[in-house]
């Protein structure tokens, strides 16, 4: 059943995110999912029902880094986002893939290893440095710009924190 | 001959054809949906020298708000003077179309109906792109569209994944535009008839890196319909089949390709009782240029990873060795969403019977596939001249 599931992960053992741990260490930056009990299925964000198997998910947390899968800068995005509009699909231990946002794509390439975080509800994938951070958060559309500056300082807050 | 129906794979009881097709011109429509409807259904009737077909079936992706008419069948069946007919829709997001000749397929197949009228279009040219993209997007994952993501952009997160894997560059899909646009300029019912040198595909806007405006389908109105029936005609549907998958993006494996074509596929394949190679046609739901790329490795007319190689080539051209989307495809005949999946099935009834004029090509088996929403409700449909 496990061998099955982490074949439909998709990356099978040959990929080593599908073995790598699962576990969240404390403190650290996770980002909410379910598993599956019967199958071992990951969603994330979580799913009420395994999308194979109907099974009611349980819920889990995953570690907040993993692999591009793919990304792509939308010049035309929908209204109430800011153009251009960096997204990708990052590849989490254990196989699941997650949708988040980034300050930008330069240097970007399938399998590239990036840390993720969540800001005010929304996650942003990065490789980026405290600058481009500062960058990230100063584009942030409608914001004011004491939020805009909250933003960043939790952002290198957390940064702080998982470092010590 | 077609085996006796005891011995049929996938269930057929009886062998159904297409006895008449026909569809408006595409692009740019003043005309309501209903009229556009109608004129696609009466010259279809009129083909299939059929007065009154025993069933209606309509496919439109999302007339509620496009054009703001709900119960669109019994709408469309009263405006077209078949009031008194069974009528029922049939939706699939982009690939309604297919998901109504479906119906009919499956209606005549079972003995229910002798003879089923399938008429799909849309009309969208009279709202703005902004509110287009958005009512296409409802076919996203809401999770996904709540990050911004919109066809395009989950469109480019495949293509760029794809090309990664199989090394295929920027100029191969933009090749696929080329040739399209090509076609397209002999097609008088196209949406787009001008020819488009590759400098300009590769120099056109970017809309989601790595895709440009000129590997994209337009917003078409248009109306396509087929008569389909238990009496022999000229076409016979030897095949038909769908596959389905997640509808989040993030829930899939594999990004070679898409699982609800390779399933569509291999429904219509063992339905047909033959594979790939006795198509000699293909009509591919090409909204992204890449999609073709991709669409011909899933369905086998390629082998994985050669697609890029037999168009740039020359093999998928009208005088190649495997046309596809010998109308321009979505890219230039247009993609008016409920009427592309039977517009592509039109094109290939006049390509099996001799009627595509200006790019006529030599084929008695035709291959159409449709892909609905971010591919999660494909179709594959083989016909075979009778």
């Amino acid at each position: 059943m496990k061998a099955e599931a982490a074949a439909r992960g998709g990356n099978g053992a040959a990929r080593p995110l599908a073995r790598a741990s699962l576990a969240v260490e404390p403190g650290a930056e996770s980002i909410p999912a379910s598993r599956c009990p019967r199958c071992e299925r990951l969603c994330a964000p979580p799913a009420r029902f395994c999308p194979d198997d109907g099974t009611a998910m349980a819920r889990t947390a995953l570690p907040a880094h993993g692999e591009i899968v793919s990304f792509t800068t939308l010049y035309s995005p929908p209204t109430g986002f800011a153009s251009p509009l960096h997204m990708a699909l990052v590849e989490l231990p254990g196989g699941a893939k997650f949708f988040c946002h980034g300050a930008g794509t330069r240097g970007l390439r399938p399998g590239k290893r990036v840390s993720i975080e969540a800001v005010d509800q929304v996650y942003y994938f990065s490789t980026l440095g405290l600058a481009e951070r500062a960058a990230l958060f100063w584009r942030r559309r409608g914001a004011p710009v004491t939020e805009r500056l909250s933003g960043f300082a939790r952002s290198a807050a957390k940064r702080l924190v998982r470092r010590s | 001959m077609p085996s006796p129906p005891a011995a049929r794979a996938g269930g057929i009881v009886s062998d159904v054809y297409i006895g008449g097709a026909a569809m408006t011109r595409i692009g740019r429509r003043e005309e309501s949906l209903p009229d556009l409807m109608a004129e696609a259904a009466r010259a279809a009737l009129r083909d299939a020298e059929l007065d009154r077909p025993d069933a209606l079936i309509v496919s439109a992706m999302n007339p509620e708000e496009f054009v703001g008419e709900g119960n669109f069948a019994s709408h469309v069946g009263t405006h077209v003077g078949l009031a008194r007919v069974p009528s029922l829709r049939a939706e699939t997001a982009t690939s309604s179309g297919a998901a109504a000749l479906f119906a009919a397929f499956a209606a005549v197949a079972a003995g229910l109906h002798r003879t089923v009228l399938v008429v799909g279009g849309e009309k969208m040219t009279h709202l703005d792109t902004p509110r287009v993209s958005e009512l296409i997007g409802r076919s996203i994952d809401a999770y996904e569209r709540s990050y911004g993501a919109t066809m395009p952009a989950l469109a480019a997160l495949v293509t760029r994944a794809w090309m990664a894997r199989t090394g295929a560059t920027l100029r191969d899909i933009s090749l696929v535009a080329v040739k399209n646009h090509e076609n397209g300029a002999r097609n008088p019912l196209a949406h787009f008839q001008m020819r488009v040198p590759l400098e300009t595909v590769l120099d056109s806007r970017l809309v989601a890196d790595p895709l440009r405006l000129f590997h994209c389908c337009p917003i078409s109105d248009g109306a396509a319909a087929v008569v389909v029936q238990a009496a022999p005609g000229p076409v016979r549907i030897a095949g038909i089949g769908q596959g389905s998958d997640y509808l989040p993006l993030r829930y899939r494996d594999d990004f070679t390709g898409f699982r609800a074509t390779r399933d569509a596929a291999q429904a219509a394949y063992r339905m047909a009782g033959f594979g790939p190679e006795r198509v000699e046609v293909a009509e591919l739901h090409d909204a992204f240029t890449p999609f073709e790329l991709i669409s011909m490795e899933d369905t086998g007319l390629a082998p994985a990873g050669k697609a890029a190689r037999l168009v740039a080539q020359g093999e998928t051209a009208l005088d190649g060795r495997l046309p596809v989307n010998p109308s321009g495809g979505l890219k230039a005949r247009g993609h008016p969403l409920g009427g592309t999946g039977v517009a592509q099935v039109v094109e290939l009834y006049w390509q099996l019977t001799g009627q595509a004029t200006g790019r006529q090509v030599t084929a008695r088996v035709g291959l159409a596939q449709s892909i609905g929403g971010l591919a999660t409700s494909n179709w594959v449909t083989l016909l075979e001249a009778a």
